[in-house]
């Protein structure tokens, strides 16, 4: 009689692993983890490293002077020469990337909104400010005026310490939301199918009949929850380390950096999964044990996917630093003491305090839905 | 012995124009039940039996009026109670995705039966509900009559003082009634009590020691099925249950 949990854990767990809807949560959903942190690496890396013959064909309606031709050839660009409207049509059958019109001394550069464009639109950026510093130069001198004294009149030099490469910091943090939705999601089914299913199934009355307190039943299929969610989270960091040790040889845009967190990271990255998947097993049950059937339930769990993870994105992208607060509110802080763990800050208050916040959050929600299990609610309701 | 007394149980249904009706399954149903007697509840449906068992066997919390067993009561005793109860009906579902074997062996373990003494009743079990051809199967892969047999078996394994059967055979081949309806007679030579809700009057009639005959929450008459014809003048408890449905509408 003492063992109910452990009987009520084991018969969960018999029923989760082998039903194939339950197992395929679990363990499919992390698939997609190496699939989201290969493919934005990517993402990046293309854009970020466009070959520049893929912009450097310039129109200019102009003929250009030996000086601009020598400027042109240093910074590899194509030039192309024909009048404004040829030039125009050339740019809408993308023959060329970009071009310049002159009228005077007035020079515009004439392009779009699209990568190539941009891209080359700072080359020829680039190309008038060379320009531009040529003809200063000569100038000045011509006049008999050191030019150093006149361009350089101060020096400026740069001493900005890099942050972590940007890349590496937004691939781990999306990586890390992502794990957040896996495990939500992973919840959903097996706390649907031990609550809602049950009831549907009509097994919760015979269940009801056995000699096992409520506090056992939801402590036993709470157990089985979290378990699922940790398997899911687990899994899902697993398949995250070893993408980032991929994305890491693969993508130059990692150069120099070490997308492998230190074993002191992980082990607290660890912590805060364990304790996410616990806090999201928690609210599964209550909320999918207040409903009739299966489907109910599910519709009732969907927005929990939504509220897992948009704290934590909005944190991320507005850029918010924890705080003793934020350390105790759901969903953001776990978010928020990820971030701070993988860029090396590991603040053990904050820690302290997101897993007392989470421990005080599932006793309150485990003493709702043992309330709700003394009453026949839970039958009918 | 089973004491029901003056059980009530009030629900509220909403109707199509949303509003709440009060209404009661059961409105003061008061009966003993002794060790080794088999009591039939009988009633047409929406009488209020399903609901009564529901309260005997701990599912349903009773509006007011109090079940005791052996002098316990659910209020203080409830794991205590429900170690000497089986609950079977004909609804009752049990995991599919179990073996009949693992679903003894779980059942065994919340009964606290120990390892020898289960696995030496789950043999014994088998056996006399001829099981052995199916014991190791899932039981999401039983036809009906097996499954309600694995039902069965489950009841068994902790050897129980009370038996509370709701419309267990309801639905099964004549093969599979038959079976149940032995062991009913098996359990009460072993001075066990059994409360037996069915819809088959010859049934209740054949196996019963005394039947409870109610109707719209309240009881009509009780006694032993010759008692009941007498009351009613009848010659069997089909036409006494008619009789009994028939007055109570006139009454109204």
């Amino acid at each position: 009689m003492k063992n109910n949990v452990w009987n009520i854990l084991k018969k969960e767990l018999r029923e989760m692993f082998r039903d194939k809807k339950s197992l395929a949560m679990m363990l499919v959903i992390p698939i997609f983890i190496p699939l989201l942190i290969i493919g934005m690496s990517a993402l990046f890396e293309s854009e970020m490293s466009m070959p520049i013959t893929d912009y450097n064909t310039i129109g200019f309606n102009y003929e250009l002077t030996q000086a601009e031709e020598s400027i042109i050839s240093e910074l590899d660009i194509n030039p192309v020469i024909d009048t404004e409207a040829n030039l125009e049509e050339k740019f809408q059958n993308g023959e060329i990337d970009l071009y310049v019109t002159k009228e005077e001394n007035i020079y515009t550069i004439n392009g779009d909104d699209s990568d190539t464009s941009t891209y080359a639109s700072n080359l020829v950026e680039n190309y008038f400010n060379a320009y531009k510093n040529y003809l200063q130069t000569d100038y000045l001198a011509n006049h008999n005026i050191n030019p150093d004294e006149v361009l350089n009149m101060i020096v400026l030099e740069e001493n900005i310490k890099t942050e972590d490469n940007f890349f590496s910091s937004y691939v781990i943090n999306y990586a890390f939301l992502f794990i957040i939705m896996a495990i939500t999601v992973s919840a959903t089914y097996p706390a649907t199918d031990a609550t809602a299913g049950e009831k549907e199934r009509g097994t919760l009355e015979t269940l009801l009949t056995f000699p096992i307190k409520s506090r056992d039943i939801i402590i036993g299929k709470f157990l089985s929850v979290t378990l699922s969610s940790i398997i899911t989270g687990m899994l899902s960091l697993l398949l995250a380390i070893i993408s980032l040790k991929i994305a890491n040889n693969m993508f130059t845009i990692y150069e120099g950096v070490n997308l492998m967190l230190p074993l002191s990271s992980l082990i607290f990255a660890i912590v805060v999964i364990i304790a996410y998947s616990f806090l999201i097993s928690g609210l599964c049950i209550a909320i999918a044990s207040k409903s009739a059937t299966f489907k109910e339930a599910q519709s009732a769990l969907t927005p929990l996917t939504f509220i897992s993870f948009f704290p934590g994105m909005i944190a991320f992208m507005i850029g918010i630093t924890t705080t003793n607060l934020y350390a105790c509110i759901p969903f953001l802080n776990y978010t928020l003491i990820f971030t701070d763990i993988t860029s090396g800050n590991i603040n053990y208050i904050h820690i302290f305090l997101m897993l007392l916040s989470t421990m005080i959050i599932i006793a309150v929600i485990l003493k709702i839905i043992i309330k709700q299990y003394k009453s026949e609610r839970v039958l009918f309701g | 012995m089973l004491k029901v007394e003056n059980i009530k149980k009030k629900f509220t249904k909403l109707t199509k124009k949303k509003e709440k009706i009060e209404f009661y399954a059961n409105n003061g149903i008061s009966f003993e039940a002794h060790d080794g007697e088999i009591i039939g509840i009988l009633g047409p449906n929406g009488a209020g039996k399903t609901t009564l068992l529901r309260i005997i066997a701990g599912i349903l919390e009773p509006t007011s009026g109090s079940v005791t067993f052996d002098n316990l009561n659910y209020h203080d005793n409830e794991t205590e109670i429900k170690k000497n109860i089986a609950y079977l009906s004909g609804n009752t579902k049990i995991y599919n995705t179990l073996s009949c074997y693992e679903l003894l062996h779980m059942c065994a373990d919340i009964y606290d039966v120990n390892k020898n003494e289960a696995e030496n009743r789950i043999r014994e079990i088998t056996k006399i509900l001829n099981m052995e051809s199916f014991l190791y199967n899932r039981i999401g892969s039983l036809s009906t009559g097996q499954t309600q047999r694995v039902n069965i078996a489950r009841c068994l394994i902790h050897n129980p003082k009370y038996y509370i059967l709701d419309e267990a055979t309801s639905g099964l081949d004549i093969m599979s009634s038959e079976i149940i309806l032995n062991f009913i007679k098996e359990e009460k030579k072993k001075g066990k009590t059994i409360l037996y809700s069915t819809h088959y009057m010859e049934e209740a009639e054949n196996i019963c020691d005394r039947v409870i005959m109610i109707n719209k929450g309240v009881i009509m008459d009780e006694g032993t099925p010759e008692k009941i014809k007498k009351d009613t003048n009848t010659t069997n408890l089909r036409d006494a249950f008619f009789k009994l449905i028939e007055g109570d509408s006139n009454e109204e």
